[in-house]
C-alpha cells in the first residue's frame, strides 16, 4: 500500500467513516503521523455505538497507527501531546471497552506523569486489571510503587493479581502466596468408556 | 471420582481397573513409570506416564501418535484436557477410558504420577503452561512456536533449567532424515561458506467476512481459552485453528511455519546460540476484519560473527521441487560455492538429491541423526542430554519470529542484543518484550 501524504484529521476522520474498505484501510494504516489532534476525534467514531463494524475498528486501528508512530526513537515531542490526549480518554464518560484499549495505548508509551491518572482505575472494578497490566509494564520506581500501594489496600484476588505483577517486576512478594498453579475450572465430559 | 486429585494408590487402583477395559481392548496396563523407577529418570524400558494440554488440531495428532506408543507398550496416556468440551469428549474416545479428563490443564500438572505433557494449544498459552509444567517437574513436549514474547522465552528457558526438565519444542523438521542429509552437506562444506538464507511462504488469508462479537458457544470455555491474554468479548474469528491469524495469539505465518522453516535454518548454520544484530521488516496486513497479521512480509534478519543474512519472504519465490511439483514453503542457502534448496521444515521436510546421495569423504564432519522428534524428547527424559530442538533452541527461533513480527508493526528497523537478550536504544519495543498477562494465568 502507498503512503499516503500527511492527512489532516478531518480527512483522516472523513475517511475512517468512508464505507470502502479501501480507502478506510489506506487512511487508518497512514494515521501514524496525524498525531495527538487525532485522537479524540478517532476515540468518538470508535466510541459510536452506531458507527458501522469496521469503521469503529478502524478509528482503533488509526489510533493504535499513531501510539506505534510517536513510539519511535527521538520522538518525545510527539509522544507527550498523545500521551496527555488518552490520558483524557479515561474517564466515566468513555465506554469501558475503549478505556481497555486505552490503558493497553499507554502501557506502551506513556512515562512516570501519567501514573497516577492509571493508578486511580486500580480501583475501578471492570478497568483494574487491564490498569494493573498498564504499569506493570511502564518503567520506573513510580509504577511500582502505585503496585505496592494498591496491593496494600487490595484484597482477594486482586491482591493476588497485585502481587504476580510486583514479582514480574522483580520484586519479592512472600506474604502474598501465588494462585497459579491452583486449578479452578471443572469439566462436565466423563470419559468415554469408562464404567 | 474426583477429577482433579489423584493419589498414587487410587491410581494405581485405577490402573488395575483400566487394566482390565485395557485388555478388552488391546490398551495395555497404565503404571506410572515412577511407580517402576525407584528413583530419578525413568529407565529405557519404563513407560512414562503422560498427559496432553490441548487436544485438538496438532493436539489431536499428537494424541493419535502417543495413544499408538501406548498400544504399543511405550507410554501410558493417563490425562487429557482441554477447554472445548466437544474436543475433549472427542479426544477421549480416542485416548480410552484410563486416560482422565480435564478442562484445567492445572490439574494434570499437579497429578503427581505424570511425567510428561505434551502441550498443543493455542500459542498464547505455550509460555504459561511450559512454566507451570516445568514448576511441577514435568518433562515437556510443546508445540512450536515456543513463545510470543522475548520475556515468556527468557521465563521458559529458566524453569526448564531450575527445575531440570526435558523440553522439546515441535520443530519437528529437525528431526527428518532429509533434515539430517541438508545439515550433513551444508556443514562439510559443500557449497561453501553460507552468506545468505532466503526462506519463502504463501501469504496469509484476510478475513474477507468478519463478524460481530458474540457469545461464546456452552461448550467453550472462553475464559481458559483466552487465558494470559487481556479480556475481550468472544467472537467467531478467534477459533479454532484461525488464532493463527491474530497477532496476539498466533502471529501468522512467520511465528507458524517460520518457526519451521527458520528452526532448520538455525540448525543448519549452527546458529542456536546466535542471534541477529539487525531486523527490519516490511509487509501489508489485512484492511479489515479481526485478524492482523501480515498478508505478505519481507524480514531481513542480519547476523554478525559469522556474518550472514536471513530472510522470510512471504510469498517470496517458491523453487520447484525436482519431481517438479511446487511446495508452499522452504528456503534456499546460498553459500559462495553453489547453493541448496530444502523444502518444507516441518514433518515434511526435503532437500536435493545432491545432499541425499553425498557421500561423505573419510574425517568428513558428522552430525546427529535424530531418531524421530519423540523419541529425541523421550532420549532426553531419560539421559538428560538436550533435545534435539530444545527450549534454549526453540526460543532463539521464536524470538526471529517476534521480532520480524515486532519490527513490521512498529514499521522501524530494531537492533537486538544477543548476549542481553533485549532489543537496544527503543524504549517502546523494549517494552514490547513481554506482554502483561490476566490473572491468574501469569508465568
Amino acid at each position: 500500500m502507498e503512503q499516503l501524504q500527511t492527512m489532516t484529521v478531518e480527512q483522516l476522520i472523513a475517511r475512517i467513516k468512508d464505507t470502502d474498505d479501501r480507502l478506510r484501510g489506506e487512511a487508518w494504516q497512514n494515521a501514524g503521523p496525524v498525531g495527538a489532534a487525532a485522537i479524540e476525534p478517532l476515540a468518538k467514531v470508535a466510541a459510536d455505538a452506531g458507527s458501522e463494524l469496521e469503521v469503529g475498528r478502524s478509528a482503533k486501528r488509526a489510533m493504535w497507527k499513531i501510539v506505534r508512530h510517536v513510539g519511535r526513537p527521538g520522538a518525545d515531542a510527539e509522544k507527550k501531546p498523545v500521551v496527555a490526549a488518552l490520558l483524557s480518554l479515561l474517564g466515566e464518560n468513555w465506554p469501558a471497552a475503549l478505556r481497555r484499549d486505552v490503558l493497553w495505548m499507554l502501557s506502551e508509551i506513556a512515562g512516570e506523569d501519567a501514573v497516577p491518572r492509571i493508578a486511580e482505575l486500580l480501583k475501578h472494578t471492570e478497568l483494574r486489571e487491564d490498569a494493573r497490566c498498564c504499569l506493570q509494564r511502564i518503567p520506573g520506581q513510580k509504577a511500582l510503587e502505585a503496585l505496592r500501594a494498591a496491593m496494600a489496600a487490595a484484597e482477594g484476588d486482586f491482591r493476588a493479581a497485585l502481587a504476580e505483577s510486583l514479582r514480574a517486576r522483580g520484586v519479592a512478594v512472600p506474604d502474598v502466596p501465588s494462585k497459579k498453579l491452583v486449578p479452578t475450572k471443572q469439566t462436565s465430559v466423563k470419559p468415554v468408556g469408562r464404567t | 471420582m474426583s477429577n482433579n486429585q489423584l493419589s498414587r494408590r487410587r491410581f494405581l487402583k485405577r490402573a488395575g481397573g483400566a487394566a482390565a477395559v485395557g485388555a478388552a481392548l488391546g490398551t495395555p496396563t497404565v503404571v506410572p513409570s515412577r511407580v517402576l523407577a525407584a528413583a530419578g529418570k525413568p529407565g529405557a524400558n519404563e513407560r512414562l506416564t503422560i498427559g496432553h494440554i490441548g487436544v485438538g488440531g496438532m493436539g489431536t495428532g499428537h494424541l493419535n501418535d502417543m495413544v499408538g506408543r501406548m498400544r504399543r507398550g511405550e507410554v501410558n496416556v493417563a490425562a487429557i484436557c482441554d477447554v472445548d468440551d466437544r474436543r475433549l469428549e472427542a479426544a477421549s474416545k480416542l485416548a480410552g477410558p484410563q486416560a482422565d479428563v480435564y478442562r484445567d490443564y492445572r490439574y494434570v500438572i499437579t497429578r503427581k504420577d505424570i511425567d510428561a505433557v505434551v502441550i498443543s494449544t493455542p500459542d498464547h498459552w505455550h509460555g504459561v503452561q511450559t512454566v507451570h509444567a516445568a514448576e511441577c517437574g514435568k518433562h515437556v513436549y510443546v508445540e512450536k512456536p515456543a513463545c510470543c514474547t522475548i520475556e515468556e522465552g527468557k521465563a521458559m528457558i529458566a524453569a526448564a533449567q531450575k527445575n531440570k526438565v526435558a523440553v522439546q519444542v515441535g520443530s519437528q523438521g529437525r528431526s527428518t532424515a532429509d533434515a539430517y542429509y541438508a545439515y550433513r552437506y551444508l556443514v562439510n562444506g559443500n557449497i561453501g561458506k553460507v552468506h545468505t538464507v532466503e526462506c519463502w511462504h504463501y501469504a496469509s488469508p484476510a478475513d474477507n467476512n468478519p463478524v460481530p462479537d458474540s457469545d461464546p458457544p456452552p461448550h467453550l470455555d472462553w475464559d481458559l481459552w483466552l487465558g494470559p491474554l487481556r479480556w475481550r468479548p468472544f467472537n467467531q474469528r478467534y477459533l479454532h485453528g484461525v488464532f493463527r491469524w491474530l497477532m496476539e495469539s498466533g502471529g501468522g505465518q512467520i511465528r507458524d511455519r517460520g518457526a519451521h522453516v527458520m528452526s532448520c535454518a538455525k540448525y543448519f548454520m549452527e546458529a542456536d546460540a546466535a542471534g541477529p544484530v539487525t531486523i527490519e521488516a516490511t509487509g501489508t496486513v489485512p484492511i479489515k476484519g479481526l485478524w492482523d497479521s501480515a498478508i505478505d512480509m519481507k524480514v531481513v534478519y542480519t547476523f554478525k560473527n559469522p556474518d550472514w543474512v536471513l530472510i522470510w519472504h512471504q510469498p517470496g519465490k517458491p523453487v520447484p521441487m525436482e519431481n517438479g511439483k511446487m511446495h508452499g514453503y522452504g528456503a534456499v542457502y546460498y553459500g559462495d560455492k553453489g547453493q541448496l534448496v530444502v523444502w518444507g521444515g516441518d514433518g515434511g521436510t526435503w532437500t536435493e538429491s545432491k545432499a541425499r546421495d553425498w557421500q561423505p569423504p573419510p574425517g568428513a564432519k558428522e552430525v546427529y541423526r535424530s531418531p524421530g522428534h519423540k523419541e529425541d524428547w523421550f532420549q532426553g527424559i531419560r539421559t538428560g542430554k538436550p533435545t534435539i530442538m530444545n527450549i534454549e533452541a526453540g526460543v532463539g527461533v521464536a524470538n526471529l519470529c517476534i521480532l520480524g513480527n515486532l519490527s513490521l508493526i512498529l514499521g522501524r528497523k530494531l537492533h537486538w542484543d544477543q548476549a542481553k537478550q533485549e532489543i537496544v536504544g527503543d524504549d517502546q519495543a523494549q517494552r514490547l518484550m513481554s506482554t502483561p498477562q490476566r490473572w491468574p494465568y501469569c508465568l
